[in-house]
């Protein structure tokens, strides 16, 4: 490839800020592929490293889901045979009221049994004895912190801690500190280890174990275990390996990979185009260049490799820099994600490592040299079909693809004509089809889009600055080769950012009506300060109290925890069903809208959550089998709802049943409806008085249970911002290499105005409306674009990752903020290319090549 | 100290030189019966890096070898204070032990899995706490031997059923003289485990019993010394004092 | 009228390269000059720093009493939008623009307003006498033409100093005897001083004065009787 290095080295020496605005398109795209995934495995990693530490030695876990089960369960348990050590925990989370230390992870285990189990490498001991076991097993307030805890907060042996309990906030004693490593890996060394029955006492868990870990007699195998324990313990109870309590958060947390995949695709196909606009521009520049080498006896082939070569050259340094400004977005990127399955798991996972998985780093190499080499295919193959004799014939500019747009905007037609087919079908396969046509269709239709829109506005844009209007116009009517990716790019940008946009606001409403109708309690007693946060209960006696404050017109108990179905952690949500309906209800998807709380209220069957039935494929009438610790469970579906309460969906059962099988009458929270005339800062003031006094709890009104619920949904659309700084970064970069190339391509043009009497600013004048223009120019078929693309989203939201159906809703109040972004972000873009054609020598400009 | 729960642990003999073993025990078990116990006991654990902590119990004990009822209560140092274990010993099969904890406020079964755990940060393990008798276990004289200038017999002690307990096998010495245990090894499959010396051997109302009892954990090189005050047998104590009752009185 | 005095001009690349060497020339009000000299004879460069396209690396350029030097690239822009009109051999019209907004384009630069742009555009048109072509894109007039239209736009506000490179170099002979008699013609009507560098001695023959350059130097500075 002596070539590449003979005319393309040149080349790129010649035009090296082009050349990295081109890279830094496919750096963009790389990196987020390589940080959005790099950091999803490292918190996946650590979160099943956690898993392993926390479960030690155990080969496996009894479970019942979240709701937890009887002490009893543990005899069974250590009844059966081949087991030889069988220890109860309890998780709960805690807050620690320390700053910047979030919660921590207090793990209840009974320090008889549990030696064998987990390996509490303590400090200060041999054999890892706390500093006196006595002490420790005596006094409640007994915890062992990890070493990067304690380094973290300053604590020591006998230092205190305050934690959030059920019965307040309480103060702990450091009874021992473990040892870096091992367990202490677990969550960053947010963990914390207490005695399960202190546990149970300071968390209101009443006799309830969560989990029983389990280590088999040697010669037993794990399958052989699990089955007599299944056997010996009933439908209600799961046994199962640890790892397979990661798989199951995989599966949670794969609705994020989706968005981070998503992410990926579109930088990288934004920047493809990115790519495609630098080779089709300097495919036309080094015409000459081209023409000479097949004067010279270089084949079609030789002159298409050259350029494939120099897009895979190009592709691979790229994708390696992306590479690592991919490693480097993983550590901020591993934070958020974290935060995120905080969200799920109620701790913050903290990556420990953030290492990039070697297979990773290939395949976004491949990719990336992939992305860099189709987007130069065409012009590749243009600069192949170059005639050497027209080529080297000075001034003559050969008109190139004008055959070649004919020929794609009959594509477009067709690819337009496809689309609406496949909009009308319903099915899954054309669904996708169909969005995928359409974004084709979009991509070949944006230059000629971008030309017809280019000279709609010259007239107006001429009317405005007659001579900076008219020749920003003609500038890019009489090139659309240098603007065309830019264009798509800017469309496809403003494309995703509607679409992302349009489903935020379609979910904030959706998510505002169920508020409207399901959550309108004037108050939520809660254990704890956050309504999702499961780690406390009340006693159901504090029901009664609450009923007795004057004021209270009603009190409803609600009941929350997952449990697993199908494999899955799904939570199931059980309150009084009439009571519920007498005063709120669930916006009805299928069912008799009546009928329907009348068999729940009656123990007849359950509702279940629109997403959960779409996703899991319930219809009404279908029964459900739910293992409870009171054995199988089995209810018809009576109604499907809509209920945002869990992203995963979630089932809707009677507060009796969920009593009778579980045995288990603790309660999350209390909604709380207040007695007409009545005043609710009052009732709240009472409330505290009267119950909060003897019992730890948190008054939430309605308007903050809806903050509550907007920062959430905010918070989940937090990633989508990332999507957004990248698309509009993208098109920045893209407006900036297709200005440099116009102020090249302008210069003489440049030269005569000022020569003719242009000052400085007016120069710098035409280049911004050029800027400008080219934005709009691709805004607007973008938010064409976006409203197609949001009802594809839409659809495939529904289909395949949340199952929510949410209305279709143009996002205005988005594009209204949008627009004047992009405006602003092509202003910024060019204000380099202008200062860099005001400061050319005129004399340059002027003289005839 | 005739009557020490851990001593009887091991009490036994039987068959030709075997039968010599197990009358050696038997012997030692029928002298040192005693209808009920009650002492305060001094603990210190002395850990590897010579760290001593200091602890208080009192100890109550009814009945005897496989059918007795003991109850521990610790009154030293005060944020211990009520921490109590109740144990019934059986004749057949491993005890059942209950501890309380006053400020947790309630009572929770050992099992038998845990049983090789250490008591309460002691060097003792909840097994070393039963009583069991001679029956449960195999014996074989293994030699003669001289503790702290007393001739002993030397026998080996295996568990009739394995499950019962974490030792593998042990080796008690008994003093010729007076049949009163001197010192105890107890091995898992990992070695020595645990050593038991019996020192300052008196005659307390007629029965020959060791005041200070030291406990190794050859593990972790760590020590506990136990020291038996206001010893007393044969005292009368109501059935009463064993139950889950009187463990939840604490 | 036009000024230099000891004006040079040096080119730094990997050799440094004197285009003027230390020129001083009067070129008074009214006065029409041919700039003749062979190639590399710093012609054109003489052209671009009195048009103050370029600046001189020494001596001094002055415009009607203005010296170029002091001004900053703003000021020194406005005297040439109001004093100098530009004609070039590559005509320089912007392609995509007609042959009216290419007229136009100074008159729009300087902020007109666009009645009185549209009136003097016509006039400039009919000057040249091309009336007939305001709607015309530049490819599709002829080489005459064009030249035509590019003196139109250097007349926009009748500058009293006209500045020629090579005006009639990419026309055929009797196309650029056209041009030449246009020149002259305005010349003649409107007053200006003309400063025409050229190749082409019937050009320059047609001028009063001629000043012959060569390596820089002014050789010779004759006036004709024409």
């Amino acid at each position: 490839m002596i070539l590449l290095r003979l005319i393309s080295y040149q080349y790129v020496r010649k035009h090296v800020l082009r050349t990295l605005l081109t890279l830094t398109g496919i750096v963009l795209g790389v990196a987020v592929f390589v940080g959005m995934h790099t950091a999803n495995q490292s918190v996946l990693f650590a979160f099943e490293k956690t898993i392993d530490h926390i479960a030690g030695a155990a080969q496996l876990q009894v479970t019942a889901g979240e709701t937890g089960f009887e002490e009893a369960a543990l005899e069974r348990v250590q009844a059966v045979a081949g087991v030889r050590v069988a220890a109860p925990v309890i998780e709960a989370v805690a807050h620690t009221n320390l700053a910047g230390q979030g919660n921590l992870l207090v793990l209840g285990v009974d320090m008889l049994g549990d030696r064998s189990l987990r390996d509490y490498d303590l400090e200060g001991s041999e054999e890892g004895a706390i500093d006196d076991p006595l002490v420790f097993l005596a006094q409640p307030d007994s915890l062992i912190v990890t070493k990067p805890f304690a380094e973290r907060n300053g604590l020591a042996t006998n230092s205190h801690v305050m934690l959030n309990t059920a019965e307040g906030p309480k103060q702990f004693t450091v009874r021992g500190v473990m040892r870096a490593g091992g367990l202490t890996s677990a969550f960053g060394g947010n963990l914390a280890v207490m005695d399960i029955y202190a546990a149970q006492k300071m968390f209101g868990r009443g006799r309830m174990f969560d989990r029983i870990d389990i280590a088999l007699n040697e010669g037993v195998s794990v399958a052989e275990g699990s089955d007599r324990l299944r056997r010996a313990l009933g439908p209600g109870f799961q046994v199962d390996t640890p790892t397979s309590r990661g798989a199951q958060f995989e599966a949670v947390a794969s609705v994020y990979k989706v968005v981070a995949n998503i992410t990926s695709v579109c930088a990288l196909f934004i920047g493809m185009f990115l790519i495609y606009n630098t080779f089709a521009i300097a495919v036309t520049q080094r015409r000459a260049e081209i023409g000479i080498l097949r004067a010279l006896g270089a084949t079609e082939g030789q002159v298409r490799r050259l350029f494939l070569a120099e897009s895979a050259a190009a592709g691979l340094i790229a994708s390696a820099v992306g590479v690592l400004a991919g490693m480097l977005l993983a550590r901020g990127m591993a934070g958020y994600i974290g935060a995120f399955m905080g969200e799920v798991y109620g701790i913050a996972e903290r990556a420990q490592q953030v290492s990039t998985d070697p297979r990773l780093v290939f395949a976004a190499l491949a990719i990336g040299v992939t992305t860099s080499v189709l987007a130069a295919a065409i012009p590749a193959r243009n600069a192949a079909r170059i005639d050497p004799v027209k080529a080297l014939q000075k001034g003559r500019h050969q008109s190139l693809g004008e055959g070649e747009s004919r020929r794609r905007r009959r594509l477009a037609v067709g690819a337009v004509a496809i689309s609406v087919i496949c909009a009308l079908g319903k099915t899954g396969p054309l669904l996708y089809l169909g969005y995928f046509v359409t974004i084709i269709a979009a991509v070949l239709i944006a230059p000629a889009v971008g030309v017809w829109l280019a000279r709609m506005l010259r007239p107006a844009l001429s009317w405005l600055a007659p001579v900076e209007g008219a020749l920003a116009a003609d500038s890019l009517i009489q090139a659309p080769r240098r603007t065309s990716g830019t264009i798509a790019a800017l469309m496809l940008s403003v494309a995703l950012v509607t679409g992302m946009g349009g489903i935020a606001r379609a979910s904030y409403t959706s998510i505002l009506t169920w508020v409207d109708t399901s959550l309108n309690p004037d108050m939520f007693v809660c254990a704890t300060e956050k309504l999702t946060d499961r780690s406390y209960r009340f006693p159901r006696e504090v029901g009664d109290q609450l009923r007795r404050v004057p004021g209270v017109a009603a009190v409803h108990e609600v009941r929350v925890g997952r449990i697993p179905f199908r494999g899955r952690p799904i939570m199931l949500t059980a309150i009084d069903v009439a009571a519920f309906h007498s005063r709120a209800g669930m916006p009805p998807i299928e069912g008799d809208p009546e009928g329907m709380y009348r068999d729940a209220a009656a123990g007849k069957g359950l509702l279940v959550a629109d997403n959960l039935a779409i996703i899991e494929h319930l219809r009404v009438g279908d029964v459900v089998e739910l293992p409870t610790p009171g054995g199988l469970l089995r209810l018809p579906v009576a109604g499907v709802v809509t209920d945002y309460s869990d992203q995963q969906g979630d089932f809707l059962i009677d507060l009796a049943v969920y009593r009778k099988y579980w045995n288990d009458d603790t309660v999350n929270v209390f909604r709380v409806y207040v007695a007409p005339g009545a005043k609710g800062p009052d009732v709240e003031r009472a409330i505290q008085a009267q119950v909060g006094s003897r019992q730890r709890l948190f008054v939430l009104t309605n308007r903050e249970v809806r903050a509550y619920i907007s920062n959430v949904t905010d918070q989940w659309f937090g990633l989508t911002y990332v999507q957004i700084a990248v698309a509009v970064l993208v098109s920045v970069l893209g407006i900036i290499n297709s200005l440099t190339v116009s102020i090249t391509d302008r210069k003489r043009e440049l030269g005569v105005l000022q020569a003719v009497g242009a000052v400085r600013g007016q120069i710098r004048r035409t280049v911004w409306i050029e800027s400008l223009t080219i934005a709009l120019i691709g805004v607007l078929p973008g938010l064409a674009l976006g409203a197609l693309q949001l009802y594809y989203w839409l659809e495939i939201a529904r289909r395949d990752i949340s199952g929510y159906r949410v209305d279709y809703m143009f996002p205005f109040g988005i594009v209204a903020a949008l627009v004047p972004v992009m405006l602003a972000a092509a202003l910024a873009a060019a204000i380099g290319p202008a200062e860099a054609a005001v400061r050319g020598s005129l004399v340059e400009a002027l003289e005839y090549e | 100290m005739n009557k020490w729960w851990a001593v009887a642990v091991l009490a036994a003999s039987a068959m030709a030189q075997a039968q010599d073993a197990r009358g050696i025990v038997e012997e030692s078990q029928r002298r040192n019966r005693s209808k009920s116990q009650r002492y305060e006991g001094t603990l210190e654990v002395i850990n590897a890096k010579s760290k001593v902590t200091t602890k208080q119990w009192e100890y109550l004990r009814l009945g005897d070898y496989g059918d007795s009822k003991a109850m521990l209560r610790f009154t030293e140092p005060p944020e211990v204070k009520g921490v109590a274990l109740l144990i019934h010993n059986h004749p057949d099969r491993a005890s059942d032990q209950w501890m309380w904890r006053p400020q947790i406020g309630r009572d929770q079964r050992v099992a038998l899995q845990d049983r090789s755990a250490r008591f309460f940060g002691t060097d003792f393990s909840f097994e070393d706490l039963e009583e069991r008798d001679v029956n449960q276990f195999d014996y074989k004289l293994a030699g003669e031997e001289t503790i702290d200038g007393a001739a002993c017999w030397k026998l080996e002690s295996r568990p009739k059923q394995s499950k019962t307990s974490q030792y593998t096998h042990s080796f008690v010495w008994i003093r010729k003289d007076n049949y009163v245990f001197a010192q105890i090894e107890g091995f898992t499959k990992a070695g020595l485990s645990r050593r038991i010396n019996y020192r300052e051997i008196q005659q307390v109302q007629g029965h020959w019993t060791a005041r200070r009892l030291e406990v190794l954990d050859a593990k972790t090189n760590s020590r506990t010394v136990l020291k038996l005050e206001k010893l007393q047998f044969d005292a009368p104590i109501g059935e009463g004092e064993f139950t889950l009752q009187a463990l939840r009185r604490s | 009228m036009i000024a230099l005095r000891g004006v040079s001009k040096t080119f730094d690349g990997r050799r440094t390269v004197t285009a003027l060497d230390n020129v001083t020339l009067e070129i008074p009000k009214g006065d029409m000059a041919a700039i003749i000299g062979p190639s590399g004879s710093g012609k054109s460069t003489l052209l671009n720093l009195v048009g103050g396209l370029d600046r001189a690396t020494s001596g001094e350029v002055a415009i009607d009493g203005q010296a170029l030097g002091g001004l900053a690239d703003d000021a020194l822009t406005r005297v040439r939008r109001d004093k100098i009109g530009f004609i070039f051999q590559f005509f320089n019209l912007l392609p995509t623009l007609t042959c009216f907004e290419n007229v136009a384009i100074p008159l729009h630069l300087r902020g007109w307003g666009r009645g009185r742009i549209e009136e003097r555009v016509r006039e400039l048109l009919g000057l040249v006498g091309l009336e007939k072509r305001l709607e015309h894109l530049p490819e599709e007039l002829s080489g005459g033409e064009r030249q035509r239209v590019a003196i139109a736009r250097a007349l926009s506000v009748y500058p009293p100093i006209l500045l020629a490179d090579e005006p009639t170099g990419n026309l055929d002979t009797h196309t650029g005897a056209d041009i030449l008699a246009l020149i002259h013609d305005l010349h003649d009507r409107l007053g200006a001083t003309v400063l025409m560098v050229t190749h082409d001695r019937t050009v320059a023959a047609s001028c009063p004065r001629t000043i012959l350059l060569r390596d820089g130097r002014v050789e010779s500075d004759e006036r004709t009787g024409a």
